[in-house]
């Protein structure tokens, strides 16, 4: 369970001020695969920094499991993200010139998993993004669609509850695309963890069980299967 | 996010940018290389210094003398000084000297073996069994307690006398002689009977002392009185010294006994106020005794004696002196692959943005970004100083040959003595300020912001 509540965030010094999230509170059940939609600058990425523990909002809770990771020291924060938290991004950020087997080694070294089960975990993870075969290959030679699988194997090898995906397919043609979508659904139906996708795309925003659309720094709406609580009444009278 | 995996990273990163990492190492190993030819000619000094040493001069033995100002070097500087009967010249500058009561006080100590007096036995002129040509050199004492290698003929061992009637020949003599038709080759010379002319000064004869010999002999006594008294000693050739490679210096005068030194230098300075004076000692400490705590009591009883261990303190001094300045070029070039360091690391933070942002996203802690760029230049002054050695090590053990030659050190000799200890201090110390040159664009990386780090497009 991912609870949200009246995470404000703002950019710049007073008078000049920008507020990137204002007052946002959402609710999130575990398991659940979530899009964040908006335009850009609509504080879609904010907020998804603001959830994984990246960004420090000013104002508001982020309860994650019946933590509030915003009142969590570095140190701590660091750790929440390296054992609970997945990320993949929009341009895949893989070490082009290390193999497969570093890349996703990476995670796991953070974490200080003990190298004899950090061998099996690497392995099982390539396998499942069906890479096993390039666990030699320097990340550099592999295409764009294998790039991002082999981040998902990054994402999933520390066997995160949630995983971020900021724009997952941005850099993919439609078929690697969806391929790659399929990878991420599968792993959120049997792996059981919570995926929250960040997009302007909305096919992709379709395919998930619940849809929150940003706007201005603000929900605009809320649209799912009903286990999503409605957005909190705000002081101002506005949804 | 343990050690090992950091170190691993950081060596990773290194491999993939090769020709910088070199680059940057090469500049250490300029300073590397300096320092470790440095260490290792001092360590050859050092060590060629002490056979010089060790192979010349007694351990046990001291050298004693009466005027403090010898050692101190203040002889020199002394115009004016208080009258003292025992007083001397000794090369161009008053000393107090030895008297034979000194000697005798020396000689009857517990802890002193034997005792030589520096003799000057003055000879007028020498000739060789077999030829009429008078030669001149000068004449000096056999030290028992420095060893000399013969070329031909036979020496004692250390610290025995030769016989009172030997005589040693310094090689540098064999070339004028052969020149001269004494001989036609060095080995001739042994057993050549020499004859020494030796010459007592006139003195002058009091009214009493001439009345006295007008008395008894006349006219022909109060002549030969006045007149210049000669004496021949006669001494066989022993053997031919030569010059060894580990030789202090070359003797260039006649060795003759102490005995013989004493008597020629006693017939000669009798009735003068040099009889028996002495400018210096050599004594050689007893068995069982420092020589630097039996130099200390002497020193009580105001006897100033220098150790061989003090001669080798000289030499060192002046080796560490040299070996000093070389070791300062090596650390002005150490300090100037600093800002290579820095400079590269700073580089590599610049380029890696986006790699650093994805660590402290996936939640790695400063403090293990910080330490992977550090662990990174670490490797860039292991490197640096493995390749700056290795060069020294390589390059000097080639050239300690054709040093060895040049220098003439003799057969076995190496001026530049690579120790696997120093180098690996070298090493180790050079990975530490290579570490603490990578502080500053380590910290930079630690304190990367991930969200602005991954905006990087």
């Amino acid at each position: 369970m991912i609870e949200v509540n009246h995470v404000t965030k703002t950019y710049g010094k007073k008078g000049s001020s920008f507020k990137a999230l204002d007052d946002i509170s959402f609710g999130i059940p575990s398991g659940a695969s979530v899009a964040i939609i908006g335009k850009s600058g609509s504080g879609k990425s904010t907020l998804m920094h603001a959830m994984s523990g990246l960004d420090r909002p000013e104002k508001g809770e982020v309860i994650i499991d019946g933590v509030d990771i915003l009142k969590l020291r570095n140190k701590a924060v660091d750790k929440f993200r390296s054992e609970k938290i997945g990320f993949i991004f929009q341009s895949f950020f893989v070490q082009a010139n290390e193999t497969c087997y570093d890349n996703v080694a990476l995670p796991l070294e953070i974490t200080n998993v003990s190298p004899r089960t950090r061998k099996k975990r690497i392995e099982s993870a390539l396998e499942t993004v069906e890479l096993g075969d390039k666990i030699r290959q320097k990340a550099g030679n592999l295409s764009g669609g294998q790039k991002q699988r082999l981040a998902i194997a990054r994402a999933i090898v520390n066997k995160p509850s949630i995983i971020f995906a900021d724009e997952p397919t941005g850099n993919l043609d439609s078929t690697t695309g969806e391929k790659v979508e399929e990878l991420l659904f599968n792993l959120n139906k049997k792996g059981g963890s919570t995926l929250i996708i960040v997009t302007h795309d909305s096919d992709l925003a379709a395919k998930c069980d619940i849809q929150i659309y940003i706007k201005d720094g603000d929900i605009e709406k809320i649209v799912g299967d009903g286990a999503a609580k409605t957005p909190t009444k705000k002081k101002g009278g506005r949804l | 996010m343990k050690t090992i995996d950091i170190t691993r990273r950081a060596a990773r990163s290194l491999r993939n940018a090769k020709a910088r990492t070199i680059l940057t190492s090469l500049a250490i190993a300029v300073g590397a290389f300096t320092i470790t030819v440095s260490l290792a000619a001092g360590e050859g000094a050092r060590e060629y210094a002490d056979k010089l040493i060790g192979s010349n001069i007694n351990p046990q033995a001291l050298f004693i003398v009466k005027d403090k100002t010898v050692f101190d070097g203040s002889a020199r500087q002394a115009p004016l000084r208080v009258y003292d009967a025992n007083t001397g010249n000794n090369q161009g500058f008053t000393l107090k000297q030895m008297t034979q009561a000194d000697i005798d006080t020396l000689s009857q100590r517990d802890d002193i073996a034997y005792v030589i007096p520096t003799y000057s036995p003055d000879v007028q002129f020498f000739t060789f069994s077999g030829n009429d040509t008078k030669f001149v050199s000068s004449v000096s004492t056999y030290d028992p307690s420095i060893l000399s290698e013969v070329s031909s003929g036979s020496l004692p061992g250390l610290n025995e006398q030769i016989g009172d009637t030997d005589a040693i020949v310094p090689g540098v003599f064999v070339e004028t002689l052969i020149d001269n038709k004494v001989i036609k080759n060095e080995s001739d010379l042994i057993g050549k009977t020499i004859t020494m002319t030796v010459v007592k000064a006139a003195q002058t004869p009091s009214a009493d002392d001439i009345a006295k010999a007008l008395a008894a002999g006349g006219q022909a006594a109060v002549q030969s009185l006045v007149s210049s008294e000669t004496k021949e000693f006669t001494f066989t050739v022993r053997g031919v010294t030569r010059k060894s490679a580990t030789a202090l210096q070359t003797s260039t005068a006649l060795q003759i006994s102490a005995q013989a030194a004493r008597e020629i230098s006693e017939y000669t300075t009798k009735g003068t106020p040099q009889y028996q004076k002495y400018f210096a000692a050599t004594a050689v400490v007893a068995d069982g005794h420092d020589p630097a705590v039996v130099k200390d009591d002497l020193a009580k009883i105001e006897f100033y004696a220098q150790t061989a261990k003090d001669l080798q303190g000289v030499v060192f001094t002046v080796v560490n002196t040299l070996q000093g300045i070389v070791l300062g070029f090596g650390i002005i070039a150490l300090i100037a692959s600093v800002f290579g360091i820095i400079n590269t690391q700073y580089i590599s933070v610049l380029e890696r943005t986006r790699e650093i942002g994805l660590m402290k996203a996936l939640g790695m802690r400063g403090s293990s970004v910080s330490r992977l760029f550090q662990f990174e230049a670490a490797w860039i002054g292991f490197l640096g100083g493995i390749i700056g050695s290795a060069i020294a090590v390589i390059a000097g053990t080639a050239m300690n040959p054709w040093i060895t030659e040049k220098l003439s050190l003799g057969e076995g000799n190496a001026i530049l003595i690579f120790q696997p200890v120093p180098i690996a201090l070298m090493v180790i110390a050079l990975i530490v300020i290579a570490m603490l040159a990578g502080w500053f664009p380590a910290r930079k990386a630690a304190k990367l912001d991930p969200i602005e780090a991954l905006r990087t497009e």
